[in-house]
């Protein structure tokens, strides 16, 4: 397979969130702006990324009974650090993701790709593959959130969009907005599949 | 035998290894946290109470278990002497505690300036109450009587225009400043 | 006793830790559509919440915080949860192969509950006491079955109804979710 490939395999054909439904806890949480959404999918990107290429240069080291663990390790110390780095120069996005940068750990599509990717490739294209996979996942943020503060602030990325008079409808950016607009969003995906066939 | 040890053994350099790592980060981040916090403070001692010389954090001499709500005590100071009072109060909002500012000038005896600065209300109705706008209705009112939030165009002096469909949140802002108020007059009016 | 009571209807009903923190979503999806297997993930969640907690409690108190590196908080508890997961799978096995039928199949999964150490993390955070952690860990271990064991009824009749074809299997349970969410809005300002 060619590198172009497992870069661009993330972003639609395997999307992790859209198409595999995984790593749904941060996505309906820290999505009720734009910028929010923006600033997690980096996060994760970046923890991503790092633990895709730790692993793939480990893989042939990491014996293969204790590969899990391992990886745990590997990438909840990248967490850390991004948490640490957030902190320090990105303090008010750090304020608003709180609880949900240290729970990037337990995001389900890292593990799930150092254990079903980067654990059996080389590195070039566990780079490409967390790239794509990163770029995927920040992406479907991106839209959650748009959706979700265009209808619940009538703001994008802060900007007002209405005029003052304009009265959005708030549920979008309370919790359950969260889970109307992720079925919704899957509704659609279903539907265009549908059509497709 | 050797086998788990050697396991083991591996877990543990990784471990090792990652505590090295984020200790070394560790370092080089957290002075600049620290400053960020502390500076942090500053700025919104001087937003509730510009045109200080030095806040002095003195909660362990005005602080008291009976004080409830009231959770640290910082007495402005200008050329030596104390100028205003800045209290942190924590009352509880609709849907958690929501900390707040408020401070006293001591020459005037009224309120300079209140800010929120943490709370969960909810986003676009309690959440404002983080907005200045909300916070300049506060301002200048006198320490010496009881503040009460109305829903309607305050005609009186001490009356405070809750914020639209968050009465709640207005209500426990208040309380918080009320709280603050008496204990600003139980501890530093001259009877 | 008052504050206790109030930390535990929070988390149940106030701040639910799927409907309205969206934590542990995951399983929440995954294994909502039988009653039976709702009720097991319910229990074994609860059993690995409120024990985990109790662990990182301490070990964030004695161990973390008396030799100053907080700092490895996230790795030391993900730690400790994936390995206490372990150790009780080993034990359920052993001594009762009935429970493990039953529970077993549910553990592995809960390593990446972001449930369990969500919790684990907000406890420390809020800077609970041990037995007030102890409380609203069991709290919101309770909210979580509560709400999985609900929604788990909604999805078995959702099963017989008549739904277009592209909502089928999880837009309609995300739907159906947002719509017990709204509900459990409704218990916002209850205290």
């Amino acid at each position: 397979m060619s590198l172009g490939k497992e870069f661009t395999k993330g972003i639609i054909r395997e999307n992790p969130l859209f198409r595999l439904t995984l790593g749904l806890c941060p996505s309906l949480a820290v999505t009720t702006s734009v910028e929010n959404g923006l600033g997690m999918g980096a996060a994760f990107s970046a923890v991503l990324l790092a633990s895709n290429i730790t692993i793939a240069l480990l893989r042939k080291i990491i014996p293969d009974s204790i590969r899990i663990p391992s990886f745990i390790v590997i990438i909840a110390t990248f967490v850390t650090l991004i948490e640490m780095i957030m902190h320090a120069f990105a303090p008010d996005l750090f304020k608003s993701l709180g609880i949900y940068i240290p729970l990037i750990v337990v995001n389900c599509v890292i593990l799930g790709r150092a254990e079903a990717f980067a654990s059996k490739n080389s590195l070039m294209p566990s780079i490409m593959d967390g790239l794509g996979m990163g770029l995927g996942f920040t992406l479907a943020l991106v839209i959650i959130s748009a959706f979700r503060e265009i209808l619940g602030a009538g703001t994008f990325y802060g900007i007002p969009l209405f005029g003052a008079s304009a009265n959005p409808a708030l549920i979008m950016i309370l919790p359950p907005g969260g889970f109307i607009t992720m079925g919704i969003i899957l509704a659609l995906m279903n539907k265009f599949q549908h059509d497709a066939k | 035998m050797r086998k788990e040890l050697k396991l083991g053994l591996f877990l543990l350099i990784v471990a090792g290894l990652a505590g090295l790592a984020i200790g070394y980060v560790n370092d080089i981040t957290s002075p600049i946290i620290a400053e960020q916090i502390k500076q942090n403070k500053i700025d919104s001692f001087a937003e509730v109470y510009p045109g200080a010389e030095e806040v002095k954090d003195e909660s362990s001499q005005y602080v008291k278990e009976e004080d409830g709500i009231v959770t640290e005590v910082n007495v402005a100071y200008k050329a030596g002497a104390p100028c205003g009072v800045i209290y942190t109060v924590e009352p509880s909002g609709y849907s958690g505690v929501v900390r707040t500012l408020v401070a006293f000038d001591i020459a005037t005896q009224k309120i300079t300036g209140i800010k929120v600065l943490n709370q969960t209300e909810t986003p676009g109705l309690g959440a404002n109450s983080e907005e200045s706008w909300f916070a300049d209705r506060f301002k200048d009112k006198t320490a010496t009587q009881p503040l009460e939030v109305v829903k309607q165009e305050p005609v009186g002096d001490n009356q405070i225009l809750a914020i639209t469909s968050a009465t709640i949140t207005s209500k426990a802002v208040t309380e918080g400043v009320n709280t603050a108020r008496q204990h600003y007059v139980d501890n530093f009016v001259q009877q | 006793m008052k504050d206790l009571f109030i930390i535990i209807v929070s988390a149940v009903l106030i701040h639910n830790i799927i409907l309205s923190q969206f934590l542990g979503v995951c399983p929440f999806l995954g294994v909502s559509k039988k009653l039976s297997s709702a009720l097991g993930m319910g229990a074994a969640v609860t059993f690995v919440m409120v024990l985990a907690s109790t662990i990182t409690w301490i070990i964030q108190h004695f161990v973390l915080a008396y030799y100053e590196i907080e700092y490895l908080q996230t790795i030391a508890f993900i730690l400790v949860i994936a390995s206490l997961v372990q150790f009780v799978e080993m034990v359920i096995r052993k001594f009762s192969p009935a429970l493990y039928k039953s529970l077993g199949v549910y553990l592995p999964l809960i390593t990446t509950n972001c449930a369990v150490l969500g919790v684990a993390i907000l406890n420390v955070q809020t800077e609970y006491t041990f037995v007030e952690g102890l409380f609203n860990s069991v709290g919101n271990a309770l909210g979580f079955t509560l709400a999985l064991v609900l929604f788990a009824g909604i999805r078995e009749r959702l099963e017989l109804a008549d739904i277009p074809a592209s909502l089928q299997g999880l837009p309609i349970a995300l739907i159906t979710a947002a719509l017990m969410s709204m509900a459990f809005l409704g218990f916002t300002g209850l205290l």
